[in-house]
């Protein structure tokens, strides 16, 4: 099995005892709070209190920091080139015709923060509650029931997905095909990457079918009940207040200024 | 015998028929004809099994016994439902259960217990009824205590169970199984024809697989080419060496006449 198609291991702790809806609108707020900051330091605060939290919810290491790294590759091909694509007039060095500017490391550095800050909230989320009881927290939260819909069934299917990119690639190799870097082997990845979605869109096909011969009417429909108690309204108060705090700190100035 | 007590009589022995199909035929929109003038009835209780090679309709014709293809036909009725009415094929899920050739396709839940739990919620049945159809349909196919497993982690024939549990959960009148051996090992199969024997009921069951049929099913459809060739006694039909070769089939092992040389 990948990484990315790996069961998320279940973590004991406050936040996994957290009432899901509660959680989830405390963490989403958080997000789209560290998603809209502007300025370095209050970047990095956000980032140390979404780390601390990842430790209070006692996220596996190794799991965690997996992600972590797969992330800072994707991050690495957007933000290493920063510092020289945005040279400005600000302070940075110069060689010749290339200008390497410190404005640059400053987006690159606050783009990698406000990242790795969402990322591991939802990792957060992820690790505390299974996904069922998170996207019925969602759809509680009038999340759309189809959209809930939508994400439980992506999650299910991309283990099954993965496995029949697992049997294309065997079949592949089996009858000769090693990756190089020639026409061929792209050709080749183009055709399973077709036959992946062509089987991908066909067993969409099925599953509805299958969906509706069990009386599915886009409807949402759930026996889980969830249960609000004072502890989870003081940690949904205390994290929003947090990242409302954070928030006014990185806007403030700018809006008296 | 009076004409009241006749047409009485007529309507008893019809209600009586879980599966009433007349002249149904069925063209996929690109023109492929598949279904063509067929018609059968099945009574409440029997088990009958559908054979025939690749590309005969099988499947294609449990598709419009389920509703999901709307076909042409005089008279279509499956569990007392009139499907070509928009309004009682809306109902059909209450009556008819169908497991799918590919457990993968059938299983979308998180978990056993939410999978098969889908279909009555669906029912919008209140949540004790729920939870106690769905501990008897597990208690049923022998899945007690995997509530809480992840339906993509079971093995091939524990899938197929679940599968079956999620259908039983609704307590369908007509159960219609497609491949139900199929992805099987030994085992899995034989747990799979102790299963069929104990559920009982009005079943319908498309198989390669002739030495299920004959184990689990009395009456056999010959289907090939979209049309039905043989209706009849599931040992003389499977029997018949000249119509089996005909249509691209084996008399199973079991019925084979032993050589005489």
């Amino acid at each position: 099995m990948t990484l990315a198609f790996s069961t998320p291991p279940r973590t004991h702790s406050f936040l996994s005892r957290l009432d899901p809806r509660w959680k989830l609108a405390a963490l989403l707020f958080a997000a789209a709070v560290a998603a809209t900051l502007r300025t370095l330091p209050a970047a990095a605060l956000t980032l140390g209190a979404a780390l601390l939290l990842a430790l209070l919810a006692r996220l596996p290491r190794r799991w965690f920091l997996e992600r972590l790294g797969a992330l800072a590759l994707f991050l690495a091909l957007f933000t290493l080139p920063l510092p020289w694509l945005l040279a400005d007039a600000g302070p940075g060095w110069t060689w010749g015709p290339l200008r390497f500017s410190f404005h640059g490391v400053e987006v690159g550095l606050l783009l990698c923060a406000k990242a790795v800050t969402i990322v591991t909230l939802f990792l957060i989320v992820q690790a505390t509650a299974p996904l069922e009881s998170t996207l019925k927290a969602a759809h509680s939260l009038r999340v759309p029931g189809l959209l809930v819909q939508l994400s439980l069934l992506s999650y299910r299917y991309l283990f099954v997905l993965a496995d029949e990119l697992g049997r294309l690639r065997i079949a592949v190799r089996v009858r000769g095909y090693r990756n190089r870097v020639s026409r061929h082997s792209y050709r080749t990845a183009g055709h399973v990457a077709g036959t992946l979605l062509v089987r991908g869109y066909e067993r969409a096909e099925r599953v509805g079918q299958a969906m509706r011969c069990r009386g599915f009417d886009g409807q949402f429909r759930s026996l889980t009940e969830f249960s609000t108690r004072p502890v989870d309204v003081f940690a949904f108060l205390l994290l929003t207040a947090l990242a409302a705090a954070l928030a006014a700190w990185d806007w403030l100035p700018r809006l008296s200024g | 015998m009076g004409l009241a007590a006749a047409s009485l009589w007529v309507i008893a022995v019809q209600s009586d028929l879980r599966i009433q199909v007349r002249d149904l035929s069925f063209v996929y929109p690109d023109g492929a004809s598949v279904l063509d003038d067929i018609s059968f009835d099945i009574p409440a209780g029997e088990s009958v099994g559908l054979v025939g090679p690749n590309g005969a309709g099988k499947t294609s014709l449990f598709l419009c016994l389920s509703g999901v293809l709307k076909p042409k036909a005089t008279l279509l009725r499956v569990g007392g439902l009139d499907l070509r009415d928009a309004e009682q094929r809306r109902r059909l899920p209450e009556q008819v259960g169908i497991v799918f050739q590919n457990s993968d396709d059938q299983l979308f839940n998180a978990t056993v217990f939410d999978d098969v739990a889908f279909g009555p919620l669906n029912l919008e049945l209140p949540p004790d009824e729920v939870r106690q159809r769905v501990a008897e349909a597990l208690e049923r196919v022998g899945l007690t205590g995997l509530e809480e497993r992840v339906p993509f982690h079971l093995s091939g024939g524990e899938k197929r169970r679940v599968a079956l549990a999620g259908v039983l959960a609704m307590r369908p009148s007509v159960l219609l199984l497609d491949e139900p051996s199929m992805y099987l090992d030994p085992r899995g199969r034989r747990e799979l024809i102790h299963l069929l024997h104990i559920l009982g009921g009005t079943r319908l069951i498309a198989s390669h697989d002739l030495e299920l049929i004959l184990q689990t099913c009395g009456r056999v459809l010959l289907i090939d080419r979209g049309r039905i060739m043989a209706d009849g006694p599931a040992r003389n039909v499977l029997a018949d060496t000249a119509l089996m070769e005909t249509h691209g089939l084996e008399v199973p092992y079991s019925l084979r006449q032993p050589s005489t040389s």
